[in-house]
């Protein structure tokens, strides 16, 4: 008992904590053992978790991100508070591993860990976030918080909408449902993905298709899942052909798999497009999260 | 006035019930008697046995000892089964008497049988008496016992045997008891007695079977008794009202019997009283005339004494003196004699003719019978809920003076364009101050007027009253009928063609089988449509009645309503002429024939360009749940609009109306969420088979789903100022099925 407990003094510390729409949005710290540093993860936990187990929903942010940036810009919290859903928001990647190189560039390293488990040195000891967002962190998650292990849901923005789709693909049946701002949906043939992949994964592009969504779906035996999908049009990494969400499509459709994707006419890829939709993918999340 | 009340029902009652036990009888054919004698078998066949189970204790005992008992008892069944005379004769003999001490014992035969008829008979009348209790209906009347003795006549022979059968039970094994029923005697029987006994031939049931049957036959007739009691209670009311109305009568006649007389009396007392008077005045004047009379003779008298005596005393004087007093006495005499003697009686003595004048008197007594002609009656205006569709009951009242034999009863229907030559006029005649007038038009004005009449003549004719009949059931549009969880939207056509006062719907909840009331009504709906609130996830059944001053109509036919989800159908009226809308309102199909070259004429009500119908959602402000079954090639749009959307233009084309529209072409499949000709860009992996359209008037939303695999599709936000209806159009050849009355899934909540 005194060493769980700790333990758990040791694995979370509360970075801050403050109320909001009648929960509480805080920030832990903990070390983490995947990827082997003091990471980051911000959770909101609605009133309902007071009383009872919520669903959990994580939210994967996008290149360059922290966990502050969703808490701080999305404005969620008024529909996770409503549909009484603990939103967690990790880190994008692990951080002062002094790498070499991991600072250099904002899509690569640093704030960039695309969600893989890397493979190549000298990455493949810290960046694990694959593994990080699907097992280490839940784990913490259901062991340390009210929340409901048999229902959870993800979803993120950019290369944390690509993270959202492959962690929900290559895991069927772990997530309830998947939704996705902007994703990457395919990885493989667009610039951020061939360096991030080349980095992490090596150059053997037969490896880098676990991790893409275009692919998963086309080696997909078919999923319950229901996928929804918003892209601003007037985003400009969408038109520099960073996001290939056609592709996607194109894969599901064929394979039929349930997407709705939205071309939202004007909106960028800025948070004021997520949090233009954010209750929108919410709600698809309770939806399945409360059903 | 306390003993007359008293005394009516009293005397009322005896009657009724006479009447009541003779009417029933007559009701009874002989074939329904026998339908009903059956019933009665078992029990007073029972007591016929018992009945000749006290009678052959009469039988001497000793024989009886000796003898085998259960040959005794074949021998009586034998012998009863003979014929009447020799039955109880035979009875009385004994297996070992000879046989002519038969011949020895006929006239204690027949004292002894008396008394065992008699004793029948009694059984039977207290059977009768038992079924009178039970509500068999009256059997005490001779005719019926009649009846009842030939029937128990018919039934004496099986009584006899059923006789043997009874009794060997008893006596021989008790504890065995009857498993089966025998059919050719009617009775019980252990199923081991059937392999040896005479019932060996018969036909035989188990008895439960046989108790089954019994038990049907029982409650068929007691249906049919409870149907004549109902009859019979009903014809006992209105003998009481005829009761009342005789006795009313003969009271009135009674009193007016009496005032006459008393008239009558007065008026002989009046004339005896004057002729008295008279009599003793003409008595009075003639003693005094005669008395005068008398006098005046007893006075002439005397003096003719006075003179003779003078004269005779001349006589007697000397000459001289003689001639001198006789010349004076000759004067004197001559004188006297000049006076004239009265000698006529002044008055008549014999009693003049008196002529007593009964001319008033007669005429008094003629008019005992000879009453006056009522007065003119006053008829009753209609009272509320009196009438039916075909016939009313019109009132009205006498004075009480009056005496009234009948009543003649006008009547003609109200028309507002002949006035009243041509018109058709019924009459008749009734004896009480009512009457239940039929054959008449439903929900038509009839004026009435009533004249009383008696011997003395007719009256004068009551005041007009006008009367209306109950209208005509209103006819249940059952195809305009829409519901949702909170309400449903009932229409119906009035079915009468004057107008009506009002509507009543009547709703019966139908999960309660047992109650067959009216659990709700709305009244007072004064058009042929009304929504009413309901529960949500139950069934009702809706009836409409049409009202109006004489009552209610009866009910039109039942609409069932269930308000699971929201049920309408499509609109045939809105329909596109390329269009065709199945039988039940949720099919439209548009055909692949070649379409009419020619464009129909623009339409406010009907689509004329976009090839679309409109369903008829009920007009609730809640959230309503819709499925719509298409194929994946084809191009349909569906979604909402409003009433007046512009029908020449396509839908989604306007800010009246919210639609998705799929387009299938070169194997690519375009989806459109189109409002005001606007669409977001929104792609669709997989192609609904099964649109879900979920419309929320409370948060302005209009939602799209795949069903099937419960995919949210796209939301409007619509500002929804006035109800919408569902549409659908189909720019191909195809077909699209409506799913409605349907619960909305639980996903489908979240948007």
């Amino acid at each position: 008992m005194v060493f769980q407990f700790f333990w758990r003094r040791m694995a979370l510390k509360q970075i801050s904590s403050n109320k909001c729409f009648g929960g509480l949005q805080k920030v832990f710290e903990h070390d983490s053992v995947e990827l082997k540093c003091k990471m980051k993860f911000a959770i909101y936990l609605p009133p309902k978790a007071e009383t009872g187990k919520c669903p959990a929903l994580y939210w994967l942010s996008g290149l360059t991100c922290t966990e502050q940036n969703f808490i701080s810009k999305s404005g969620y919290h008024q529909a996770a508070s409503e549909h009484g859903l603990v939103v967690i928001a990790p880190d994008t990647s692990p951080r002062g591993c002094n790498i070499k190189g991991e600072d250099e560039t904002w899509d690569f390293g640093t704030g960039a860990g695309f969600y893989v488990d890397a493979t190549e040195d000298p990455w493949k000891t810290n960046y694990r976030m694959y593994s990080y967002v699907t097992e280490e962190l839940p784990q913490l998650i259901n062991t340390n918080f009210p929340v409901d292990p048999q229902k959870m849901s993800i979803f993120g923005h950019s290369m944390g909408g690509h993270g959202a789709l492959i962690c929900a693909l290559k895991n069927p049946g772990k997530y309830k449902s998947v939704s996705a701002f902007a994703p990457i949906c395919n990885p493989v043939l667009c610039p951020w993905g061939k360096k991030a992949f080349s980095g992490y994964l090596g150059t053997d592009q037969s490896k880098w298709e676990a991790y893409d969504a275009t692919h998963l779906v086309k080696a997909c035996p078919g999923t319950q899942l229901d996928i929804l999908i918003d892209q601003g049009k007037d985003d400009q990494f969408l038109s520099d052909g960073q996001l290939l969400p056609d592709n996607f499509i194109a894969a599901c459709t064929e394979k039929k798999i349930p997407v709705v994707f939205r071309l939202q006419e004007g909106y960028d890829h800025s948070y004021y497009f997520i949090a233009t939709f954010i209750t929108n993918h919410i709600r698809h999340h309770a939806k399945y999260l409360n059903a | 006035m306390e003993g007359e009340a008293g005394e009516a029902p009293g005397l009322g009652r005896p009657a009724a019930s006479k009447d009541f036990h003779f009417h029933h009888m007559d009701l009874y054919d002989s074939e329904d008697r026998l339908q009903i004698f059956p019933e009665e078998d078992t029990q007073m066949r029972r007591e016929v046995v018992q009945a000749e189970m006290t009678n052959k204790s009469r039988e001497p005992m000793k024989g009886k000892a000796q003898r085998d008992l259960e040959e005794e008892v074949d021998e009586l069944v034998h012998l009863y089964g003979l014929e009447d005379d020799h039955e109880l004769g035979d009875e009385f003999t004994d297996k070992s008497t000879p046989r002519i001490e038969v011949s020895e014992y006929p006239p204690y035969m027949m004292t002894g049988r008396e008394p065992l008829r008699e004793q029948r008979d009694w059984r039977l009348s207290g059977e009768a008496v038992k079924a009178e209790d039970l509500g068999f209906g009256a059997w005490g009347s001779a005719g019926q016992c009649q009846d009842l003795r030939e029937a128990y006549r018919y039934t004496h022979g099986h009584a006899s045997e059923e006789y043997e059968c009874y009794v060997i039970p008893e006596e021989e094994d008790e504890e065995e008891a009857a498993d089966v029923f025998c059919v050719t005697c009617k009775t019980p029987i252990r199923a081991s007695e059937k392999v040896f006994d005479e019932h060996k031939e018969h036909e035989v049931t188990p008895l439960s079977k046989a108790l089954e049957s019994a038990k049907d036959e029982i409650h068929k007739n007691m249906h049919k008794l409870e149907k004549q009691i109902i009859e019979m209670e009903n014809f006992a009311s209105h003998l009481e009202e005829v009761f009342i109305t005789v006795e009313e009568n003969f009271g009135r006649q009674e009193k007016n019997f009496e005032s006459h007389y008393n008239e009558i009396l007065e008026t002989l007392a009046q004339k005896y009283e004057e002729k008295i008077q008279a009599l003793g005045e003409k008595k009075k004047e003639k003693l005094e005339a005669l008395y005068g009379q008398l006098v005046s003779c007893g006075e002439n008298l005397e003096t003719c004494k006075e003179l003779m005596e003078t004269i005779e005393e001349m006589c007697h004087e000397e000459k001289v003196d003689f001639i001198k007093d006789a010349v004076a006495m000759a004067d004197r005499l001559g004188k006297f004699l000049k006076t004239k003697t009265d000698v006529e009686i002044s008055a008549q003595p014999e009693f003049e003719d008196q002529t007593l004048d009964f001319s008033e008197v007669e005429e008094l007594m003629g008019s005992i019978n000879t009453i006056p002609a009522p007065s003119a009656p006053v008829i009753n205006p209609q009272a509320p809920n009196s009438a039916t569709g075909s016939s009313v009951r019109v009132c009205w009242s006498l004075y009480s003076d009056d005496t009234v034999e009948s009543y003649q009863l006008s009547y003609w229907p109200v028309q507002e364009s002949s006035s009243g030559k041509d018109r058709a006029e019924f009459t008749m005649t009734v004896k009480e101050t009512y009457c239940s007038v039929t054959n008449l038009v439903p929900n038509t004005q009839y004026e009435f007027l009533v004249t009383a009449q008696n011997r003395a003549g007719l009256s004068p004719a009551s005041e007009c009253a006008v009367y209306i009949t109950a209208p005509c059931p209103p006819i249940m549009k059952s195809k305009e009928i829409r519901s949702c969880e909170e309400a449903a939207l009932i229409c119906w056509e009035s079915g009468n063609l004057n107008p009506v006062d009002s509507y009543t719907v009547e709703l019966t909840q139908a999960e309660t089988p047992g109650a067959s009331g009216v659990t709700e009504s709305v009244v007072g709906i004064p058009t042929c449509e009304c929504l009413v609130q309901l529960q949500p996830w139950q069934s009702y059944t809706i009836y409409v009645r049409a009202l109006n001053v004489g009552g209610p109509s009866a009910r039109s036919e039942a609409a069932t309503v269930h308000t699971t989800g929201s049920y309408f159908r499509l609109n045939e009226h809105t329909c596109h002429p390329w269009l065709t809308v199945s039988e039940d309102g949720l099919t439209v199909v548009r055909s692949e024939r070649k379409a009419p070259t020619r464009e129909p004429l623009p339409s406010d009500t009907c689509f004329t360009r976009c090839v679309a119908v409109m369903g008829n959602l009920i007009p609730v402000r809640g959230r309503h749940y819709w499925e719509v079954e298409v194929d994946e090639c084809l191009d349909y749009t569906v979604g909402v609009a409003f009433e007046d959307v512009p029908k020449q233009e396509d839908l989604g084309a306007n800010r009246l109306s919210w639609c998705m529209r799929h387009t299938f072409a070169s194997s690519r499949h375009k989806y459109e969420f189109l409002h005001n000709k606007t669409t977001p860009d929104i792609r669709i992996t997989v192609s609904p088979r099964k649109i879900g359209i979920l419309l929320d008037y409370e948060n302005s939303k209009l939602s799209f789903f795949n069903v099937d695999i419960s995919q949210h599709l796209y939301t409007f936000r619509c500002q929804l100022h006035q109800f919408v209806h569902p549409c659908f159009s189909l720019e191909k050849p195809g077909c699209l099925k409506i799913h409605n009355g349907i619960s909305m899934p639980k996903r489908v909540t979240f948007y």
